[in-house]
């Protein structure tokens, strides 16, 4: 018989990996991605995080280690790493017996088979998206979805594993000598405020909290830190994880109960996530500038499989939720091939910022009449998208080849070399 | 958007380059070329050429090769234990070396050359 096993895949250093697949002089050097108008550090490679680089570090701070300390700094490219990441997921998907994406950089896969099978299974997924699409990843396999985050964890913290680790296979001993030396608060679903609480209680390692009472757990905290009580034991109770919400942006992707195969149910499911999207961003006062938008058939599928996927520039910082569904389906109309059966799809909105930026005079735009105008227009733009293509047009500067300068600060910023023709990799011949 | 046509659902897009250009969307990738040192592969300055990640290299590829912090379209040429990099610029291979530092990207598979 055949067993299923949870295993957390996820690219290091995701940013910074996207950028050094193309550009090879930053490889083998401190590298640092900074946030939206080049703020502050959202990514560093290991040689950034070695210079004592932190997370949300203002860039000004750091600014000098260009000189003393070869640093490299780009700003944040989310055409590439969108683009990138819809790639290492397809390829993920080729592998998993079920697939959920839970951020840009991170899935969750079921692997079948036994551990041997796993563990090379496993290796296999690391070497092909290494091969393929260029960037590195580690892979963590166990039985539930917080111990596959915890063999992921001890993938990433120990090369010799060679980025791939299976927790049964471990031996017993290193396994209970490293969670009885990790903290609580790096497992998964254990927060900052949880974890000060439990250190309290004398639950201060992972072992801990695997050891404790599940009852006096859930009466003290939540049913919530109760069931990573029970995953830590191996018994899997969590079920399909929403996508972690990062800074960088608001994703809503999801597996089909039923596929979809017409361009009616498929307009239906893009007009859902998008305006589900969109209110995310609202609720997060947050505004976009890039829609993207995702769908794909089953591995399994007879015959030919589809995985459309497309970036939509937005025409400044919006969270309209009419204007996000119009053009998600536009962008998908163009897309999909009709009669394919269509088993996941999602709608990704990102380069967010917190304000909705200056007003721009659009190209179509006649005056104040905002909300009308905005439908007229967007049907227009729908109607010749779905003729020409979904890159014939946008809307105001926006669509032309020419980004629109005043959307936010890039000056850091590499070259799409994925989704603009203009931004093509050169090559010496 | 006015009345679908009814025979949407039913059209198929005709030829799509899509299926003839690319074997795999998740490992191919687009580059655009300058110079002529490669003419006799058929690529020339400002072809962009498609290249596959996923496949390997062998003796003959035309591969998009880093060398010493260069991008370059070569052709890889193997004799033996040596391995060089040929293009029309000579007709000797430049051997590859121990201090050399070389990233194999990916292997052209088509050049869209503009012939009007």
């Amino acid at each position: 018989m055949s067993v299923d096993h949870v295993s957390l895949v996820d690219v290091n250093n995701f940013y910074v990996s996207c950028e050094r697949a193309f550009d090879y002089s930053l490889r083998n050097r401190p590298v640092v991605v900074l946030s939206n108008n080049d703020g502050c550090v959202v990514a560093r490679s290991q040689e950034a995080k070695d210079l004592g680089i932190a997370t949300g570090e203002p860039f000004f701070k750091i600014q000098r280690l260009m000189d003393s300390h070869n640093l490299a700094v780009r700003s944040s490219n989310y055409e590439l790493y969108g683009d990138m990441s819809a790639r290492v997921m397809e390829l993920l998907g080729r592998y998993g017996t079920w697939h959920e994406v839970y951020s840009i950089d991170e899935s969750f896969i079921g692997l079948e088979g036994n551990l041997e099978q796993v563990r090379s299974t496993a290796a296999q997924i690391r070497k092909a998206i290494d091969k393929s699409i260029g960037v590195p990843v580690c892979v963590g396999v166990s039985s539930t979805k917080t111990l596959a985050k915890l063999a992921n964890h001890i993938a990433k913290h120990n090369p010799g594993l060679g980025g791939v680790c299976v927790q049964q296979l471990m031996d017993r001993s290193v396994l209970d000598n490293i969670l009885s030396r990790v903290p609580v608060t790096d497992v998964w679903g254990v927060g900052r405020k949880s974890g000060a609480k439990l250190t309290s209680m004398g639950i201060e390692t992972i072992a801990d909290l695997r050891d404790a009472d599940p009852l006096l757990i859930r009466k003290k905290f939540s049913v919530v830190l109760q069931r990573t009580v029970f995953e830590l034991n191996g018994q899997r109770c969590i079920g399909p994880v929403e996508e972690r919400a990062d800074r960088g942006q608001v994703m809503f992707t999801r597996s089909f109960s039923t596929p979809v195969r017409t361009y009616e149910a498929m307009e239906e499911v893009m007009s859902i996530y998008a305006q589900k999207a969109a209110s995310r961003l609202a609720s997060e006062g947050r505004y976009a500038t890039l829609l993207t938008v995702t769908a794909g058939t089953s591995r399994f599928a007879q015959g030919e499989a589809s995985f459309p996927s497309a970036q939509v520039r937005l025409p400044r910082p919006t969270r309209d939720p009419i204007l996000l569904s119009k053009l998600a389906i536009a962008a998908m109309r163009d897309l999909m091939q009709p009669g394919m059966d269509y088993v996941r799809g999602g709608v990704i909105l990102s380069g967010l910022s917190d304000s909705p930026g200056e007003k721009q005079l659009d190209l179509f735009e006649l005056g104040d009449g905002q909300e009308e105008e905005q439908k007229n227009v967007s049907s227009v733009v729908q109607d010749i998208s779905a003729r020409f293509g979904a890159k014939s047009i946008g809307l105001g500067p926006a669509g032309m080849a020419q980004s629109p300068q005043w959307t936010m600060k890039r000056e850091h910023i590499s070259q799409r070399y994925t989704t603009e023709w203009d931004e093509l990799l050169e090559v010496r011949a | 958007m006015g009345f679908p046509s009814p025979a949407r659902d039913y059209f198929d897009g005709g030829l799509d380059l899509n299926r003839l250009l690319v074997k795999d969307r998740v490992s191919t990738f687009i580059m655009r070329v300058s110079g002529n040192a490669m003419r006799s592969a058929g690529i020339h300055d400002g072809d962009e050429v498609i290249v596959d990640r996923s496949l390997s290299v062998r003796d003959g590829s035309v591969v998009i090769v880093n060398l010493n912090g260069q991008m370059l379209v070569r052709r890889w040429h193997i004799d033996g234990p040596k391995v060089g990099l040929l293009s029309d610029e000579s007709p000797l291979p430049v051997w590859l070396t121990e201090g050399d530092e070389v990233g194999v990207f990916g292997v052209i598979t088509r050049c869209l050359h503009y012939v009007r």
